[in-house]
């Protein structure tokens, strides 16, 4: 226990008397830690951000879609079947998804807007958030003036009213139903027109019609690791249940074909190992340099009774605690890079909340640190073992 | 060849076990082989034995071979051919690893250049050797190394810089070190070599001073005579091989 202890106290002592050699060192590693960190961070966000837009658009990893005839009875037959499903496989997220128009009455007139008819869980298996107010709760689709959750083209064109007095706009479908609009979304593209969601309950309350007999799809969110089994399992059912029905099961989500981010990570990991390396090959240059430096120094510490093996400890750990600290502030300036406003907003502008700074980031950071501390310490530290104490001492 | 047994100073009889033996050197010869594999022989034969307690001083000219009887008996060589025991052990079959922990427990090195480490504190260097000590010495080690700068008269100078200290008082702090884990053999090699007489003389009297306070034994090398005339034994090596020793101080009784 002391050895260990007496290690560290001969190697903190050493970095705090080469302190400018040691800080020339450490800046090298420190930058290169930060930089690690930082674009595994930063790499981390653009994922976080291209999955969110892949899930919102295609849903989450392990979406499987159904797609049949679109009205008639063969449709109502459909979606018999998939109520069926959905219990029979204890689904616990899935959604009807139907494109449908229709026109809202707006302060500055009627304008005709987009309107997608979905279940509640279509919030979840669509990863969608809200900006302002909320998704709908299981209980809005038994309201006589139908809920929407709009967009900001649509809440702008309402003239962005207070959320919490229930603003009504009026939906003007077969007959005039007023809406309440209950959330509001970030527009999927800058200048988007107005676009809502309604849900199944409510569109039938308003008499709103698929258009022109658009297919409804049905969207389950499935365990990843059993999406392909119930994939062939759900179509077998269905075959079974509609014969004769072109009635098909698919992944709709991003990861149907594998990870799609896997080679932007690849790409990444590798300019971080680069830069790694930089920094690993300017502290090795630095530590042998001062090892020779110290051959002395070394000697006589081994004619007061330090073993070789005491040394190579004294000598490694010195590299490992000053790349420990140096990994640490590397660490503390990615945080700040990759959570500044600035970054964030460029970077993954699709995501309303960032994610807090990936903790692998800053294990792999810390992890990179103390391990090109010891491997650019054990090479000084191996030259340190073999100097012979009455050659070193007279050095 | 010096005799055996020499080293044993007045009242300390080197029969009926009164004297513990440190180091026994018998018949050693140490060579090196030059880089036209021609060998160069320099120590011939040397027979020596050190007790507890001992004050000897070993003199030469230059490139006699002082130094590398030093480094025997300090343990940080070995002989080509002849036995060396320290403390009744073999040294020939001790590990390098074993020879430090055993150099480390039992000897105390003063060389001519001080030898402090650069950048550091006179408490820092004293407190230095206590690093490779284990246990309540290991976690005591600037009270103990305080304690030896007081004893060297430099506890004032606890904190300053080895770079801030005169030639003199860097040679009391490399004795305060050399004696701090409470060596039973101290080794100088030159002590006074880079010092003016008067400050060698003090540091001198304060290393025999010590020396005999804590009962160690005490071996000098040096090639002024002024300095070996301190020491009760006398020894001169001339080219590898020592020669007959001079009882000063029982002469001198």
């Amino acid at each position: 226990m002391s050895g260990f202890i007496s290690a560290l106290v001969e190697a903190w002592s050493e970095l705090r008397i080469h302190k400018t050699r040691i800080l020339l060192a450490l800046v090298g590693v420190a930058v290169s830690v930060a930089a690690l960190a930082s674009v595994v961070g930063v790499g981390q966000l653009a994922r976080e951000s291209m999955q969110a837009n892949s899930e919102r658009q295609g849903g989450r990893e392990a979406t499987l879609g159904i797609i049949g005839p679109g009205g008639g009875s063969g449709a109502d037959r459909l979606d018999a079947a998939y109520d069926a499903l959905v219990a029979r496989y204890g689904i616990t997220y899935s959604t009807r998804v139907a494109m449908a128009s229709g026109a809202f009455q707006f302060p500055g007139g009627v304008r005709n807007v987009e309107i997608n008819v979905v279940d509640p869980a279509y919030g979840v298996v669509h990863r969608v958030d809200t900006t302002q107010g909320g998704w709908f709760a299981g209980d809005d689709g038994g309201r006589l003036a139908p809920a929407v959750v709009v967009n900001e083209a649509f809440y702008n064109a309402a003239g962005r009213p207070d959320l919490t007095t229930d603003p009504v706009v009026g939906f003007r479908g077969d007959w005039a139903t007023p809406t309440v609009m209950v959330g509001v979304v970030a527009d999927q593209y800058p200048g988007a027109g107005p676009m809502a969601y309604m849900l199944t309950e409510g569109a039938r309350t308003t008499g709103l019609a698929t258009a022109g007999g658009m297919p409804v799809q049905y969207k389950l969110w499935v365990p990843p690791e059993n999406a392909e089994e119930l994939r062939m399992a759900m179509m077998a059912d269905l075959q079974a249940a509609l014969p004769g029905m072109g009635v098909e099961v698919y992944r709709s989500d991003y990861a149907a074909y594998g990870d799609p981010f896997a080679q932007v990570q690849l790409a990444i990991g590798g300019i971080a190992v680069l830069v790694l390396l930089l920094g690993a090959i300017g502290l090795l240059n630095i530590s042998m340099v001062t090892v020779r430096y110290r051959v002395r120094e070394i000697g006589i510490r081994r004619s007061f009774g330090a073993t070789s093996g005491r040394i190579f400890a004294g000598v490694l750990m010195e590299s490992v605690v000053a790349t420990t600290v140096a990994g640490a502030l590397g660490v503390m300036v990615a945080i700040a890079v990759v959570k500044n406003p600035f970054i964030e907003e460029n970077i993954a502008p699709g995501l309303t909340d960032y994610p807090a700074f990936p903790l692998e980031a800053a294990l792999l950071g810390m992890g990179a640190a103390v391990l090109v501390g010891a491997l650019a310490g054990a090479i000084p530290a191996l030259v340190a073992i073999r100097v012979k104490v009455i050659d070193a001492i007279r050095f | 060849m010096a005799d055996r047994n020499t080293a044993t100073g007045p009242g300390q009889p080197d029969d009926g076990g009164a004297a513990q033996v440190l180091v026994d050197l018998h018949d050693v010869t140490r060579t090196v082989l030059l880089a036209d594999d021609e060998e160069l022989h320099i120590l011939r034969g040397v027979t020596l034995r050190i007790s507890a307690g001992d004050h000897l001083a070993i003199v030469g000219r230059s490139g006699c071979g002082k130094s590398t009887l030093l480094n025997l008996l300090g343990l940080l060589d070995v002989p080509t051919s002849g036995s060396l025991d320290f403390f009744g052990r073999p040294v020939g079959s001790m590990s390098s690893n074993a020879r430090a922990r055993l150099r480390g427990a039992t000897v105390g090195f003063v060389f001519q250049q001080f030898n402090l480490l650069p950048g550091r504190t006179a408490l820092e260097n004293v407190a230095m050797p206590l690093l490779y000590a284990k246990g309540r010495d290991f976690w005591r080690r600037n009270e103990l190394a305080m304690d030896m700068l007081d004893r060297v008269g430099l506890a004032s100078r606890a904190g300053t810089a080895q770079h801030m200290l005169s030639g003199g008082e860097q040679q009391r702090v490399a004795i305060a070190r050399a004696l701090v884990r409470r060596p039973r053999l101290i080794l100088a090699d030159e002590p006074t070599g880079a010092l003016d007489v008067a400050t060698g003389q003090s540091v001198m009297e304060l290393l025999e001073g010590v020396a005999e306070e804590s009962g160690a034994a005490l071996v000098t090398i040096t090639h002024d005579p002024n300095v070996a005339s301190r020491a009760r034994t006398q020894y001169a090596l001339q080219e590898g091989a020592l020669g007959p020793a001079v009882q000063l101080a029982q002469v001198g009784a």
